[in-house]
């Protein structure tokens, strides 16, 4: 734990009042003279190639400035997977084809009414099982599956596999496969094994910001207004994008309203308003609606699964064997399933493990990361299975989860990793501490007229971090330590966090440190991307790196101003000075006078050799400007960065209606040393909220004859709204150091999103019995069938529906 | 004025889904046109009470009632009749916007329709003489002569067998519209809720749905001006004979030598019973 | 033609400041002009390009059309049909009278959207079958297919009762309340002031299948009122949503019932979301006058309620939920109360 006073307190970050009083700007909030607008012609099929465009009639249009296809992108290495900002082979409804650019929007939308484009269409898919059908349709043209990120090809099932499956799952070849120790040993040796084929939908990211871009070119050089999660690491993703070089690109994005992983590196659309603008001379604003976030935006794949669990009487769970169909979209091979075959691994720490996968194209949007991709699936997935054995075998919830639990020792996945720390026993006491466990379970099965609650607690895990990027910071010679931040400001307040260990080592108030973040023409450092859970721990290293060259620099300064040596001084208060004799020595503004002075590392006209050369140029930009820290996180370290969240959740269901009222939710995290407590409290209570959805409410359909989408609107997917958030939620954290960072610290991200579904699953489950669908979202009607004995109009495996 | 009618489907692609209704309003117009026109020519040229000729002993065994329609024929004409009106009236008065609930009705009364005809067919193919419907060539010859002649020009035309041969080019032109909608209004019926078909609108592809869509529909207008200008001649004193027939079964022997070559339609003491 | 979405096409705007000027309006543009009241509904049809009307006469300036007030009948009110769904909710005389109402109301999509939308339009609103809402050309649109009901159709939302080709619902939670009450709207046309019963205000796809209400071209609904008849009854309102805000009905009920004792002398029973426009219950109503208070009429009401029902591949759950909510009207107490 950094012994530091901003660290592990509250404060107020620096773009609260920006944000509540509405005078942050985000991408679309910009304008510049002379600004066009643009507007896409999106795919109105879910596979086609485009035969012709005649654009004529547009383009002869007063007010229509120019148009752009897929022919005006730069060339790519064209991996088979990425798709790009446009294309003349639509892989799903709503992929743009081309964009119209004029002097407003409804010029542009009246342009693209009045263009042609004859569309060949071609087989499409929406359900990944149908196309592992013998004869199913293909999502591509080649085939159904990517292999390597260069290869489509055609995988089909036997017509055997189907029918010996019945109504679980069939499992046909796989594309991936594992197996640590004997699953079919440990299944033999099982008290209770059982045998579930289980569902969990793709799902739209839904931030509240969509993917909007401003563009317009000076000279050589592109600027950009976009909505990213990362901030330097978006440069390149829009100099790929653009076809020029990252140093030609200024990426602006101070805000970000959200992007769930669905904004890492910026967004595919972005070189649309650039080239545009390059196209008409003219800066132009591609504003994206929510439909259209709904298409090109991303999501997260869904899966269809089975999996055999055997457990011993004690609740040990002897094997986990576990199939994933992932449904994967068009594009892209997304990496979700094996993320939950290490989560399930990690969280069960089965004695015997056995994974395969496969990941089929379907004609629906470009998958990404989502929040914890792949633990929020198998979470929900797997943690009402884990309620049924415990209930099978009459043990507590909790006890279940705690002798399965992974602890600092463990190791998991194929190539059995270890973690750096994962204190889950002690979460789950934290948890049933803070949520009251005892009291709630006495509630469990109580009825209250035609209500009954029910009680359900979950583990979740997921990936909190990364090492080795670049700090860097100056002191000016007004006194204040700038620390540059290359990471976004996605609203977790990393971007602040992360600064007060500098603040900390160097002993500078928050009120003279100022963070200097959103704009890479303001020397940014090499990042970790804004995503993963990453920067918390990856950037309390990185700025405390920085800040020990910062304090080194500092005491030779002193030393060569004031002679003596280095070690003899110190630093603190905002000064440098001689060991004990305060008045003997220099304040910061005098240092960074004084740097100037002397130039070379110490200004920033030279650089350390080991960063990154992107920081390189960071540091050539502020030379001279003040005393410059900058190092690159050479920490090291071993294992992998886990954080976990235990969830608990208590529900009152009404037996006659199937309406569900969430009561009380209670998220404890185990996630290092706590950096920002209220930050802390929003994500684990955040991404519990966005459980919610996924567990009640939040949709993702199709119609599978058109493979058209219903649930591009807010009120049509259903997010959940604050009035499905309880009054009764809580949060706690275990509170211990994660032993690889100075500081302590882990991510926190990701993991609070699967305890949120899960935990609402299971209590769900709790209040009316085993679910005859194991499947999410448990809306209303399917609630109410199974309570009613109407039969599901569903199967567990029905996608998109 | 258009003649179809198209949509864009979900994928925005142009379908065909029906016929344009001013195609209704256009047989509306032209039944009424010909109804008005030949009211004018007929005012011009009052129409002759046909001579009945002198035939002689040949005559003697005609009877005085000669039957022309039998009952279950009869039955059929009104059972038709009147599902023809109600399919016509559900159909369009809501187009022309009288609303009201047509759906059920139209289709219950489709399902008489078509069982009526059903019945009509194999009733027509076991106990009457398809000929009499058969148009011959020497039928469009007569039938050009008529025309020719009610222009004024030519001699009029000789006399006609059972059935003149406008009542064969009308009872032809019925056949083809009827089983126009009698086909596409049975395949229809799936896109309906009905006590009959399950409900599936995704039976056929969707163009073949516009060209059922579209042949109902043209096969209905038809209808209109059909009916139109058979209720006209139905109800004109000079065709009064023929009406009544549909009625009473019965033409009087009067009607019979005026209107018909003994030669070519042989009544027989046989017959008339 | 490309599918554009969020982004209006072009139309004239008027914006009249009185009934009578709406009116000449309404006359002179008849089919090719729309009515604009809150916007909530219409606003989501220009932006998607669905709808496009050349002539938009937005009533927001028509003062007239705006506020509640005590009407000569006895405890009766009448709601100006421009009065947002807030004003509803929140008006005294509404509150204390007619509960009802304002808890139907105040249950509608979220407070922006109450601050916004009006009575008159929550009630005229179109349906909210996402097939039609996409610009699909089925039967609603003047095509001839209804994707609703095929065999892959995803319906959950859809109708049990009095389809017509159509399987869509009306979606208001206002409309079963004031069929309940009694109410009757006030309609202003070329012909001059006609009042209609609020039940009589809503159609099937039956009557006209391109149309939710009796509304002609050159009409408005000027007002609403609600008779005193059933200021005070025992009132109920339900409605069971995936979330608990900003998300239509998956079914609804409102139920106004005058008890003596424990026996129910008279009750209205209107449901609604489980047919194309609000269910009244009459069958259920006539059985139930003369009847005690208890689970089993309550029962008995809710299976008889179901007579008729047609469900479709998703919405079967609408079963059980209509019954059960029938039930929970007569017992007087849901189980969020
Ligand atoms: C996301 C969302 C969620 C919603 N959820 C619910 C819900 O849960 N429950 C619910 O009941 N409603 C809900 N609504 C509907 C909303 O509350 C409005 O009541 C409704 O959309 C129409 O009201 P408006 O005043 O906005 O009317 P508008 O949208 O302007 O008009 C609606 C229709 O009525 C016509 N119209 C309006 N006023 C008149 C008049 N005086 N005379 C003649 N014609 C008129 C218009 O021409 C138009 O056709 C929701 C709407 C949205 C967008
Ligand atoms: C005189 C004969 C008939 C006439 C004039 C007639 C006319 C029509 C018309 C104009 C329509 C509306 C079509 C559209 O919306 O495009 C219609 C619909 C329909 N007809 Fe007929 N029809 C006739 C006979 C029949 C018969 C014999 C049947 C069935 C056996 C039938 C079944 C239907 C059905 C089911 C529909 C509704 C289809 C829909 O709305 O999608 N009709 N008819
Ligand atoms: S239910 Fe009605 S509105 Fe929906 S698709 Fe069918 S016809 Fe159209």
């Amino acid at each position: 734990m950094a012994d530091g006073k901003l660290f592990g307190t509250d404060y107020i970050p620096a773009d609260l009042v920006a944000k509540v009083t509405g005078r942050a700007k985000y991408a679309e909030d910009f304008r510049a003279d002379g600004m066009l607008f643009t507007k896409l012609l999106l795919s109105p099929m879910p596979h086609a190639r485009v035969r012709s465009i005649d654009d004529r009639e547009a383009l002869a249009m007063e007010g229509v400035m120019g148009i752009i296809t897929a022919d005006d992108l730069p060339e790519t290495d064209n991996l088979v997977g990425s798709d790009r900002a446009l294309t003349m082979e639509p892989m799903y409804q709503g992929e743009p084809i081309l964009a119209v650019a004029a002097v407003d929007e409804e010029t542009a939308a009246a342009a693209i009414e009045k263009i042609k484009v004859d569309y060949e269409p071609l087989p499409f898919v929406i359900d990944p099982l149908d196309s592992l059908r013998p004869g199913g349709p293909n999502a591509r043209v080649g085939g159904n599956t990517i292999v390597d990120r260069k290869e489509v090809v055609e995988i089909k099932w036997t017509a055997q596999d189907f029918e010996e499956a019945g109504d679980s799952m069939p499992m046909g070849e796989a594309e991936v496969e594992w197996e640590v120790g004997d699953v079919a040993k440990g299944l033999e040796e099982a008290h209770l094994v059982l045998d579930e084929t289980l569902y969990h939908q793709s799902q739209t990211h839904h931030p509240l910001e969509t993917r909007s871009c401003m563009a317009y070119w000076q000279n050589d050089k592109l600027t950009i207004h976009v909505s990213t999660q990362s901030t330097q690491r978006t440069a390149g993703a829009v100099a790929r994008g653009v076809g020029i070089d990252p140093t030609q690109v200024v990426v602006i994005a101070e805000y970000c309203g959200g992007g769930f992983g669905s904004k890492i590196g910026g967004t595919v659309n972005m070189p649309i308003a650039a080239l545009l603008s390059k196209k008409t001379g003219r800066p132009v604003m591609h504003r994206v609606s929510r439909e259209e976030e709904n298409a090109y935006g991303r999501a997260r794949p869904g899966f269809q699964g089975r999996v055999k669990l055997g457990f011993r009487a004690d609740g040990r769970i002897t094997a986990i064997d576990l199939y994933l169909i992932q449904d994967n979209g068009g594009y892209g091979r997304s990496g979700d399933f094996t993320s939950a075959s290490r989560c399930a691994s990690l969280n069960y720490t089965p004695l015997n493990m056995r994974f395969r996968g496969i990941s089929i194209l379907t004609n629906t949007p470009t998958r990404a990361a989502q929040r914890a991709p792949g633990g929020v699936q198998i979470t929900a997935m797997l943690e009402p299975v884990i309620d049924m054995a415990a209930k099978k075998l009459g043990l507590d919830q909790i006890e279940i989860r705690k002798i399965n639990a992974p602890d600092n020792d463990t190791t998991y996945g194929s190539n059995e990793h270890h973690v750096t720390s994962a204190y889950v026993r002690e979460a789950l006491d934290k948890a049933a501490e803070v949520s009251n466990w005892a009291e709630l379970k006495a509630q469990s099965g109580q009825t209250n007229g035609s209500k009954v609650t029910g009680i359900g607690i979950a583990l979740s895990s997921y990936v909190a971090g990364s090492r080795g990027f670049d700090g860097l910071m100056v002191i000016r010679p007004d006194g204040k330590l700038y620390v540059h931040q290359g990471i976004g400001n996605l609203g977790t307040h990393s971007v602040f966090g992360t600064a007060r260990v500098a603040s900390d080592h160097l002993g500078v108030s928050w009120e003279n440190t100022e963070v200097v973040w959103g704009n890479t023409s303001r020397h940014l450092p090499h990042s970790a991307v804004q995503a993963g859970s990453q920067t918390t721990h990856a950037h309390t290293r990185a700025n405390l790196a920085a800040a020990i060259d910062m304090e080194k620099k500092l005491k030779e300064v002193a030393a060569r101003t004031l002679g003596g040596s280095a070690d003899s001084y110190v630093v603190a208060g905002e000064r440098v000075y001689r060991r004990g004799n305060r008045g003997s020595g220099l304040s910061f503004a005098q240092a960074a006078e004084k740097a100037i002075e002397l130039g070379g590392t110490f200004d920033g006209h030279e650089a350390p050799e080991d960063i990154n050369d992107w920081t390189k140029g960071a540091v050539a930009g502020l030379a001279g400007q003040g005393l410059v820290g900058v190092a690159k996180d050479n920490y090291g370290g071993e294992g992998d960065l886990w954080s976990f969240v235990v969830g608990v959740a208590k529900v009152e269901v009404d037996r006659e209606t199937g309406a569900v009222e969430i009561q009380h939710y209670t998220a404890v995290a185990d996630t290092g040393a706590v950096m920002n407590p209220r930050g802390l409290a929003a994500q684990i209570h955040g991404g519990g909220v966005q459980g919610f959805g996924l567990a009640r409410s939040q949709k993702w359909v199709y119609d599978p004859k058109w493979g058209v989408p219903f649930t591009q609107r807010l009120y049509t997917a259903k997010p959940p709204s604050i009035l499905d958030v309880p009054l009764d939620m809580r949060a706690g954290t275990v509170d211990l150091p994660d032993p690889q960072n100075p500081v302590g610290a882990k991510g926190i991200g990701e993991a609070p999103f699967g305890a949120g579904v899960a935990a609402v699953l299971c209590a769900i489950q709790d209040a009316i019995g085993e679910f005859d669908l194991k499947r999410s979202p448990m809306t209303t009607d399917l609630i109410l069938n199974q309570l009613e004995g109407v039969p599901q109009p569903i199967t567990v495996l029905a996608t998109d529906v | 004025m258009s003649i179809f009618q198209w949509a864009q489907n979900p994928w925005g692609q142009e379908i065909l889904i029906r016929i344009s209704w001013d195609l209704l309003y256009l047989a509306i117009a032209g039944g009424l046109a010909f109804v008005i026109g030949h009211l004018v020519y007929r005012a011009k040229n009052p129409p002759k009470t046909a001579e009945v000729p002198d035939i002689g002993d040949a005559g003697k065994d005609i009877p005085e009632k000669i039957v022309r329609h039998s009952l279950a024929a009869r039955l059929f004409h009104w059972v038709m009749a009147i599902t023809m009106i109600t399919l016509l009236v559900t159909a369009f008065f809501p187009i022309l916007g009288i609303q009201f609930n047509w759906v059920p009705i139209h289709w219950m009364a489709g399902i008489v329709l078509t069982a009526a005809i059903i019945f009509h067919i194999i009733h027509a193919s076991f106990w009457l003489n398809l000929r009499n419907i058969w148009i011959s060539r020497q039928d469009w010859a007569e039938w050009k002569q008529e025309m020719e002649h009610a222009l004024g020009k030519g001699e009029p035309p000789p006399k006609t067998d059972k059935y003149p041969v406008d009542h064969r080019i009308y009872h032809n032109a019925i056949l083809v519209t009827g089983f126009g909608v009698i086909v596409t209004g049975l395949l229809m019926m799936v896109r309906v809720e009905n006590l009959i078909f399950a409900r599936n609108s995704y039976l056929l592809a969707e163009s073949t749905w516009g060209w059922v869509y579209v042949i109902h529909g043209l096969s209905a207008v038809g209808l209109v001006g059909l009916i139109i200008t058979h209720i006209y001649f139905a109800i004109l004193p000079e065709k009064r004979w023929i009406t009544k027939s549909m009625i009473w079964g019965w033409i009087t022997k009067k009607d019979y030598l005026a209107n018909h070559d003994p030669e070519r339609w042989v009544v027989t003491d046989k017959a008339s019973k | 033609m490309a599918v554009i979405r969020d982004t209006m096409a072009e139309f004239d705007l008027f914006q009249p400041a009185s009934i009578d000027d709406a009116l000449a309006l309404k006359r002179r543009y008849g089919k090719t002009s729309w009515a604009l009241a809150g916007g909530l509904d219409s606003l989501d049809w220009f932006k998607d390009r669905i709808k496009r009307p050349e002539v938009v006469i937005d009533l927001s300036a028509v003062e007239s059309m705006r506020g509640i007030r005590e009407t000569d009948d006895a405890d009766g009110v009448e709601i100006g049909a421009m009065t947002t769904l807030t004003e509803v909710a929140e008006h005294a005389g509404i509150l204390s009278r007619f509960g009802l109402l304002a808890d139907a109301a105040s249950k509608v999509a979220t407070p922006q959207i109450r601050n916004q939308g009006t009575i008159g339009g929550n009630v005229t609103q179109d349906t909210r079958c996402w097939y039609y809402r996409g610009g699909w050309p089925c039967y609603r649109a003047g095509g001839n297919i209804c994707y609703a009901d095929t065999p892959t159709a995803i319906n959950r939302e859809h109708a049990l009762f009095e389809s017509n080709r159509c399987v869509a619902v009306n979606p208001s939670d206002t409309a079963p309340a004031l069929v309940a009450l009694d109410a009757k709207f006030v309609i202003m046309g070329g012909g001059g002031e006609k009042v209609v019963d609020a039940e009589d205000y809503f159609i099937t796809p039956a009557k006209d299948i391109t149309r939710m209400t009796i509304l002609e071209p050159g009409e408005l609904l000027t007002s609403i009122r609600i008779p005193g008849t059933w200021a005070g009854a025992r009132f109920y309102f339900e409605k069971v949503r995936d979330r608990q805000a900003w998300d239509f009905p998956l079914v609804n009920i409102a139920s106004a019932m005058k008890v003596s004792g424990n026996t129910i002398e008279d009750i209205r029973l209107v449901v609604n979301a489980v047919g194309p426009r609000p269910l009244r219950l009459t069958d259920v109503e006539r059985q139930l006058k003369g009847q005690s208070v208890t689970e089993e009429v309550g029962q008995a009401a809710g299976e008889l309620a179901l007579l008729g029902a047609r469900p479709l591949q998703h919405n079967a759950y609408k079963i059980p939920l209509m019954r059960n909510l029938v039930k929970r009207a007569i017992r007087g107490t849901g189980a969020r109360a």
